[in-house]
């Protein structure tokens, strides 16, 4: 814990505060009804039962979903 | 057995599963990679199975998961409690703890896929894999991602799952959510004033009837490029061809079409079977029930004589007039006022046509004198252009002489869509016949005056003045206006006036601010004279694709023949929308 350094420090009392007060939990749940609405889920989503298709439903992981969709989705 | 793929009680070792242990969860995993077994066993993406809810990756994990716990008693209620507290906290108190205690025990840092190990206090990232050398020297096989409540099994290398587990998380999730949003406060309540932001939208879990009612209807509708549905004529019931390429236009509104075929209309009118607007929700199911052959509306004629009596009757009448008469009726059967007595003001509606059509048209009174400003908003729902070689026209600029702004074609001698709001936008000298009285100078001055657009609608109209009804003369102006696919409004709205005072056309080139853009989908054309004539409407259909619309005849049509066309009413649509409550933009997959 003695890694961090002030600009880690400031955002790890940010975090606190958005936690505490639960607004992050509603700026999550904002996001995601928005990520829903403009079709955002349901494209990763069709790009995960690619990756699935392609690996196989046998073998694959939700590392191997995590690594290919996180590029794609940001 | 239907829904035989959610068992877990076909586990074949199920014994020895009951020790108690201190530790909700014990950290051997006797897991090992069980066969699938049965043949057929593993559904494609596409079976039935596809249907049941869940998410789980893979079937051959379905027997997997009890074995990874030796489970105490008490282990559901100290599951709810490892969830309570560190996953989804709906008191301030487990927030508070959350916040404090959630974060990398290795790296401090409460992002990267932060883990929960399940058999001792200790939290780690799974980014920078602090939980894997946790799992690792202790032998604690077990985490939780504190994120998504899934479970991580180091030994199996995956998450895994279990019917119960599942039922657990979902329960604590509602629980959490709840609470939360019953405290909320005044603000942040208003800022989810969007539906349902309370309930986490619901995955659909099959019923067993739903089930059956899919087994019984298998073919499945494809959007592809081809398809046809939402392409439909309209029987021509004497003279009204006025009203069904309206009827084409509006239906073909990519927002409109959204709003009534998600069944967004609430009826409040006392007497329902005289609601226009539920007239509008059943013409939406009828033009996009796939049916290729013509629907007759005369229930929607019935409606607009009762309604809208200066249009009734068989003879031909203006399609502009009946657009706006139809907006009229609309917005006030939303309100459930059927008699049109309560005086509703526009600026607070927000019924779906006033949310859609309604732009705020400012003008601005200048004295000049003491150039004191006096501005003035109020709504429309369209913009009615004059157009050269009109008798009230003042067209002091030769058309085509600034360069083409919007792409319209620009051959010297055509008018363009922009000259004319260029025209519609310019500062005006009122003449000294014609003073205002100024309110700083207490006295009649001359003045100039000018019109800009303070608020764009969602769906803009434009409405070229080509029949002339002056004292002298009626006559059609048939001048052709060109018109572009893409139509930016910044140089045409208030907050670019600065720029026009000086006669010039801020020309928005790559502004990179997309705001204003908006795309063509509908034109009504007339043909033919002032006493008889008729109309017909081209409609965009999927992405590109347009078609006429003549009456009862759908015929496909290319674009060019789209824009060569005179046009009479134009409409236009945003490409982007803003979220009215947070004012963030967001873009609307569903238009262009």
């Amino acid at each position: 814990v003695s890694k961090m350094n002030k600009d880690a420090q400031m955002r790890a009392a940010i975090n606190q505060k958005l936690i505490e007060t639960g607004e992050r939990e509603r700026l999550k749940e904002l996001l995601r009804a928005k990520l829903i609405e403009c079709g955002w889920k349901d494209q990763l989503k069709a790009h995960c039962k690619e990756v699935i298709k392609e690996k196989g439903l046998e073998h694959v992981t939700v590392d191997d979903l995590v690594a290919e969709i996180t590029p794609k989705g940001r | 057995a239907g829904g035989g793929y959610m068992d877990e009680g076909k586990d074949e070792e199920r014994g020895g599963d009951d020790e108690g242990v201190k530790v909700p969860f014990g950290s051997s995993c006797h897991s090992h990679r069980a066969p699938s077994g049965r043949a057929g066993d593993t559904p494609g993406l596409r079976g039935p199975r596809a249907a049941t809810p869940s998410g789980r990756l893979s079937p051959a994990s379905r027997g997997r998961s009890r074995r990874h716990f030796k489970v105490g008693e008490n282990w559901r209620q100290e599951l709810r409690v490892i969830y309570q507290c560190f996953v989804w906290c709906g008191t301030p108190e487990t927030r508070k703890s959350k916040a404090k205690s959630c974060i990398c025990h290795v790296c401090g840092t409460h992002l990267n896929r932060l883990h929960s190990c399940l058999s001792c206090v200790f939290f780690g990232c799974f980014t920078e894999k602090h939980i894997h050398e946790h799992a690792e020297t202790k032998q604690h096989n077990l985490a939780v991602d504190l994120y998504y409540g899934g479970i991580y099994c180091f030994m199996c290398k995956d998450y895994v799952y279990d019917k119960d587990i599942e039922q657990i998380a979902k329960e604590e999730q509602g629980e959490a959510l709840k609470l939360q949003a019953s405290t909320s406060t005044e603000v942040s309540h208003q800022q989810c004033s969007m539906p349902g932001l309370s309930e986490k939208y619901p995955t659909w879990e099959t019923t067993k009837p739903e089930l059956e009612l899919l087994g019984h209807n298998p073919r499945r509708r494809r959007i592809t490029s081809s398809f046809t549905i939402g392409l439909r004529g309209l029987i021509n019931l004497g003279n009204t061809c006025f009203m069904n390429c309206i009827v084409q236009a509006l239906t073909h509104t990519p927002i409109l079409r959204d709003f009534f075929l998600s069944d967004r209309h609430r009826c409040e009118m006392p007497s329902p079977e005289l609601c226009l607007v539920c007239e509008m929700s059943s013409l939406f199911r009828e033009l996009y029930s796939g049916n290729p052959s013509p629907h007759v509306p005369y229930k929607l004629l019935h409606l607009v004589w009762i309604h809208a009596r200066h249009l009734a009757g068989y003879r031909q009448q203006d399609a502009h007039e009946f657009l706006i008469a139809a907006l009229d009726v609309l917005h006030r059967h939303c309100k459930g006022d059927d008699a049109g007595k309560a005086a509703n003001n526009p600026n607070h509606c927000n019924c779906i046509i006033d949310q859609i059509f309604t732009g705020g048209l400012q003008s601005d009174v200048t004295c000049q004198a003491c150039h004191g400003v006096s501005t003035t908003i109020d709504p429309c729902w369209d913009i009615s252009l004059d157009l050269p070689g009109s008798c009230t026209s003042f067209w002091p600029m030769s058309p085509g002489r600034e360069s083409s702004v919007n792409g319209e074609s620009h051959i010297p001698g055509i008018t363009t869509l922009t000259d004319c709001l260029r025209r519609f936008t310019r500062p005006e000298h009122l003449g000294s016949s014609a003073k205002i009285k100024c309110g700083s100078c207490q006295s009649y001055q001359e003045s100039t005056k000018q019109l800009t657009m303070n608020k764009l609608p969602v769906v803009a109209c434009f409405h070229f003045k080509r029949f002339e009804h002056s004292a002298k003369q009626r006559r059609k102006i048939t001048t052709y206006i060109s018109f572009p696919l893409e139509l930016d409004m910044t140089p045409f709205m208030a907050s670019s006036k600065e720029s026009r005072m000086n006669g010039q056309l801020q020309l928005p080139t790559n502004s990179g601010n997309d705001e204003n853009k908006y795309s063509l989908f509908a034109v009504v054309n007339h043909q033919g004279t002032l006493e008889s004539g008729h109309y017909t409407s081209f409609i965009r259909h999927h992405k590109d694709q347009w078609f006429k619309c003549d009456d009862a005849v759908i015929t496909k049509a290319s674009i060019k023949d789209v824009l060569d066309s005179e046009g009479y009413l134009l409409f236009y649509h945003k490409q982007v929308l803003e979220h009215e409550s947070e004012k963030v933009k967001e873009v609307n997959t569903q238009a262009y």
